[in-house]
Formats: structure tokens, sequence, C-alpha cells
């Protein structure tokens, strides 16, 4: 289906996501609501190591001796946009890991532009921020492991992984709240673009791009295991994203073990009605989490972050709300 | 000569990289890959005398040609990694394998990106056809530059693709310089230049090419060469200003640094085998 024609059925397609079909293939279920936490962050002068553990151990998560890998979102250095997750970001959330008696602490990427690692995770910046502990992986560059393909949409028959996303005993999603000029929004799910590694895939990886992004971006959701979601809305990115847009502070980071419980709450706070956004709704197939009913919501009152962030005129019928 | 001190050290340190069962991985701790394998055989020829565990690299690079003349990206994923054809050939010709470089330039014939008709929103002309990193999608400004420096290496530099391939490169030029991994720009709007991706195109472009059509590249990374930070944007830097005569002195004392640093975490081979073929005055991609 075709974004455009997606939009004309929105209502439909929504109303049957709403009635909750069974999951196919996907480790994710959740007979009760999906915890989402919203912790507020005005900006990123301030360490939230210890909020961040606070909210992962309510929410269940275990790192005792676990390998941690956490998957930031760098796509392009500029110095004057907020394109990537902040190295606070990432700081914080890897120090709460270490906190919680995690083993080892990475963080990876595979950045779909920048080829040169010092742009993203091997940059001297990020590193100056993160305990000694802490390895910086370039997932663009190394080993990958073969893994079936667990959706069909995209046609592929398996992906690459990279080898550290594979081994990982626990996967932490951290991306920035930015909109996207292909797809509407880009958070938890279309950052699984970045566990494949580019000698596999490219710069960009355009063999996703041919099978479809929102395909590419489901069959991911389905393949990946993701155990964790921190989202970087302190100040995320509105107009032309994820690269050429402006700045949008949120002041609020947006955690959950749901992709994308995660993803539609950042959504309804950007100003977009998520079952109105293809492939979250395609994602409600199998993911729970895209219906306000679906979610419990935790922490800062929405109301207090919620804002609307300007978009492209091809995605503006995807706004909607007040949601809270 | 401080320059043949700093490549020598580099050499030295690439060599340390050489894993006991054969190939060069991108890291240390990492297993072998074809791309730091092939740039560290270009980086050897650059040495005054043989280095040691060159002729086992070199046997080991040679089993990742498939039968179609293709390379793959490692000895497990013999299907990935084409784009590593064009570096693999320049390596045959340096070193004399013949059979396995027509293989290679052969395959890098009978490949081409998928073009679309032209979209007024994108300043770039899409019907012209380039390499791409992976089968059945579009061309991009590295594998078409490494397509187009791997015919003019092993002396195919008038091939119509390599024609094509010229013309495919300036046309994702930034109007006022450089070169994204693509497009030039979106909505009227330029995209951002890279270092390594404007010295790999300047490299590509240094024959047959008139200078005024580079012009604006050169001048941009001459006058921003004080920004460039990383090994791998200082190695293609000094590659592409060197390429066109244009003396990076500064350049490369930066990159003798960036060779050496404190400590190997990071460090990644094939950014090293680039900075040693750059300080050598990158004689191994003359035509």
């Amino acid at each position: 289906m075709r974004r455009r024609e997606f939009l004309a059925g929105a209502a439909v397609m929504a109303g049957a996501a709403a009635l909750g079909r069974p999951a196919d293939g996907s480790a994710q279920l959740s007979a009760s609501p999906c915890p989402v936490t919203l912790l507020p962050m005005p900006d990123y002068g301030r360490d939230m190591e210890r909020e961040i553990a606070q909210v992962m151990v309510a929410d269940g998560l275990v790192l005792k001796g676990k390998r941690v890998l956490l998957k930031p979102n760098f796509v392009e250095a500029h110095p004057e946009r907020p394109i990537n997750t902040n190295p606070a970001v990432i700081a914080s959330v890897a120090h709460a890991c270490l906190r919680l008696g995690a083993s080892d602490v990475a963080v990876g990427e595979a950045s779909g532009h920048r080829r040169d690692p010092w742009f993203s995770v091997l940059n001297p910046g990020l590193r100056s921020v993160l305990d000694k502990r802490v390895r910086c992986l370039d997932l663009n560059h190394g080993e990958a492991v073969a893994m079936p393909n667990r959706g069909g949409s995209s046609g592929l028959a398996k992906f690459y992984l990279a080898r550290a996303v594979a081994e990982a005993d626990v996967l932490i999603s951290l991306p920035k709240m930015k909109t996207h000029h292909w797809m509407g929004v880009t958070l938890c799910l279309k950052n699984l673009f970045g566990t494949l590694p580019g000698i596999y895939y490219g710069w960009p990886k355009n063999l996703l791009h041919f099978r479809g992004i929102e395909n590419s971006v489901l069959d991911l959701a389905r393949t990946v295991r993701v155990h964790y979601n921190v989202i970087d809305g302190v100040v995320g990115m509105e107009g032309d994203g994820p690269i050429m847009g402006r700045a949008k502070p949120v002041g609020a980071l947006v955690l959950s073990p749901f992709s994308l419980a995660a993803d539609a709450t950042a959504a309804r706070l950007m100003g977009f009605e998520p079952r109105r956004i293809l492939y979250l709704v395609m994602a409600a197939r199998f993911l729970p989490g895209l219906r306000p009913e679906d979610v419990a919501l935790r922490g800062e009152d929405p109301r207090r972050l919620a804002t609307r962030f300007d978009c492209l005129d091809a995605f503006k019928p995807m706004r909607g709300g007040p949601f809270f | 000569m401080r320059g043949a001190s700093d490549s020598l050290f580099g050499l030295g340190k690439l060599t340390s990289f050489e894993l006991p069962k054969g190939g060069v991985p991108y890291y240390r701790g990492g297993g072998p890959a074809a791309e730091p394998s092939l740039l560290a055989l270009l980086a050897f020829k650059t040495a005054p005398g043989p280095v040691a565990g060159m002729e086992a690299l070199l046997a080991w690079v040679s089993t990742l040609q498939n039968p179609d003349g293709s390379v793959a990206v490692n000895a497990a994923d013999r299907d990935q990694g084409i784009w590593l054809t064009a570096p693999a050939a320049v390596v045959f010709e340096r070193y004399g394998m013949a059979p396995a470089r027509d293989r290679a330039l052969d395959f890098l014939a009978s490949l081409s990106s998928k073009t679309v008709a032209n979209d007024s929103n994108v300043r770039q002309d899409n019907t012209i056809v380039g390499w791409p990193w992976v089968r059945d999608t579009f061309g991009w400004v590295e594998p078409t530059a490494w397509a187009v420096l791997a015919l003019g290496v092993c002396g195919r530099g008038s091939h119509p693709r390599a024609v094509e391939g010229r013309r495919f490169l300036l046309d994702r030029q930034i109007p006022s310089g450089g070169w994204n991994y693509g497009n030039p720009g979106v909505n009227d709007r330029e995209l951002l230049p890279f270092w390594d991706t404007t010295g790999l195109a300047l490299l590509a472009l240094r024959e047959r090419t008139d200078v005024s059509s580079v012009r604006p590249s050169l001048e941009f990374l001459q006058t921003n060469q004080e920004k460039i930070r990383s090994l791998c944007g200082l190695a293609w830097a000094v590659l592409g200003l060197e390429a066109w005569g244009r003396a990076a002195p500064r350049l490369r004392e930066r990159l003798a640094a960036a060779m050496a640093p404190a400590s190997d975490e990071g460090l990644n081979a094939a950014h090293l085998a680039a900075g040693v073929i750059a300080l050598s005055g990158g004689r191994v991609f003359a035509p």
C-alpha cells in the first residue's frame, strides 16, 4: 500500500488496528498496557543516570551480568542541526546500565550517511563523556551475522546484522525524536536500520529503500529483538527531517520496553496521530502499544510536553491532537 | 625525511593488524575483511622492500574473488560486497595478476546502477549510469569513484563506462564544492560535502578531466583543511589535493599524527592503509 492510499483510508486501518490482531511472529506481546515513561530533561547539561536507572528497574529491565548494546541514531554531522542522539543522553543511559550491573556496555552504530566513524560513535566528543568501561563500536565496518528475515514485507530472505547486535544480551534503542521526509516520523523502529553494516548495505542503505522503507522497517522490527527504548526528545527535529530540519525542543526522554508504544507516544507528543502513520499501523499487527489505551503513561504530565512539530506538506494529514 | 619515516611507521603498524589465518580486520579483535586487506596490500606496495606477510595476504584476498569476477566482503558472505571489486582490480593490477584483474574489470563493466527519470526536486541527472554499492540499486559517489579509478589505473580510462562514470561524478559534485555520498542537493538546498568522498572523487577524476570542472572542490578542501580531524578524512583529502598537484604539507603533518594515536582503540586499518598510501604520494593510483 502506498502512503497516499493509506492516508485516504487511514480511519479504516486505524479501526482494524484497534481491534488488536494476534501477533504473528513477534516476541512482543502485552496483555496489559505497555509502560511508557516521560522523563523531563530540559537541556543536555543534566545527568539523568540515576533517574533512567530507576525507570529501567521499574520497567523490569534486568541488566546484571548482561552484555548491553546501546544503539543511538547517528546519521549526519552538522554543527547547527540536532540530527543525532545527543552524547549526554547516550552517556546517561550507558552509565545507568553500568549502575544496574551490566557486565559490558557498548555504544554501536552503523551510520547511514557518514561512512567515516569519526562523525558518529568514534567521535572524541562522545568518547569524552563516556565512562572508560563503555566501548564504542563502529558497526558499519566489521563482521555480520546472517539472520532469516522474520517478516515478509521487503522480500529480503535475510538480514546481515552487525555481530555486536546479534550477540548482545540486551539491545537498547536510542533514537532522536524527528520528522522524516519519507515516513513522517523517525523514532525507535526506524532506528533499526543502523543495525545493518554499511559494508553489506552501502551508504545509504539503498537496498532497504528499494524494498520500501516501511517494508524494511517492519521486517527489521520482527527480526531484531529490542529490549528497551529511550527516545531523545530533549531537542528534536521538525520540518524537513531527518537531516535538513530545524531544532524543536520538547525537553523530555521517552522510555519504554515496547518500541511501538514508545514511538506512538512520541508521535503524539510531536502532534502526530500514530494511527495515521502507515508503518506504525502496520507494526501494530505484531507489536503492542499503538493506541492510547495500549499505553500506561508514567512520569511527567504529557500536557506539559506535548507540542506540534512542523512537517512537510505531504505529512500534514498525519497530524492530530490534542491527545492528552 | 619525516614523510618516509611516518610512512614506515604506518606500514609497521599495519602489518601488526594481519591475522595469522589471513586477512586484515577493520579493527583489532575483528575478523578478516576485504577492504582493509585490499588497502593494506596497496599500502605495502609503497614500501621500499618486501613486507612481512604480503604474499599470504595476497593469497587470502585472491580467495575472495568469485567466478563472475566480483569480490566478496569476506570469506563467509561471498554474495555481499560487490563494490569491493574495484579496489580489488587495482590490487590485482599492481601485483601483476592479470587474469584476476581482467575478470574484475569485466564484472565492473557488467555492473550498472539503476537509473530513474529526472526529478525537479533533485538537482542531478538520474539517467547517468554509475556504480552501486549493492546490486539493483542506485549509483553513489564512492563506488562510482572507485570504479572510475580502477578503470584508469588498469589502462581503461577511455572505456565508455569510465567516461560515463566521470560524467556521473561531475554531475554529483556540489556546486559550491565537494561531494556528499550521493546527491549534491535536494529542494534547492545543497547537501553537506564530506572529506573522504571529496578526496576520493578528486582522485578518480584526475585523469581526463579539466581542472576547471573540479576547481570548487579543490578550493573547498584547501580552504577547509584545518577543519579535517579524522584519519579517514585527512588521508583522502591529501590524496585528492595532491592528485591535482596541490601541496598539502600541513595536512600531511596532521595525517602522520593521526596515524600514531596513543591507543589503537578505534583505529581503522583501512584508514591507516589509506594514510600510508597518501603519505607515499598516492603512486599506486597513478594511471
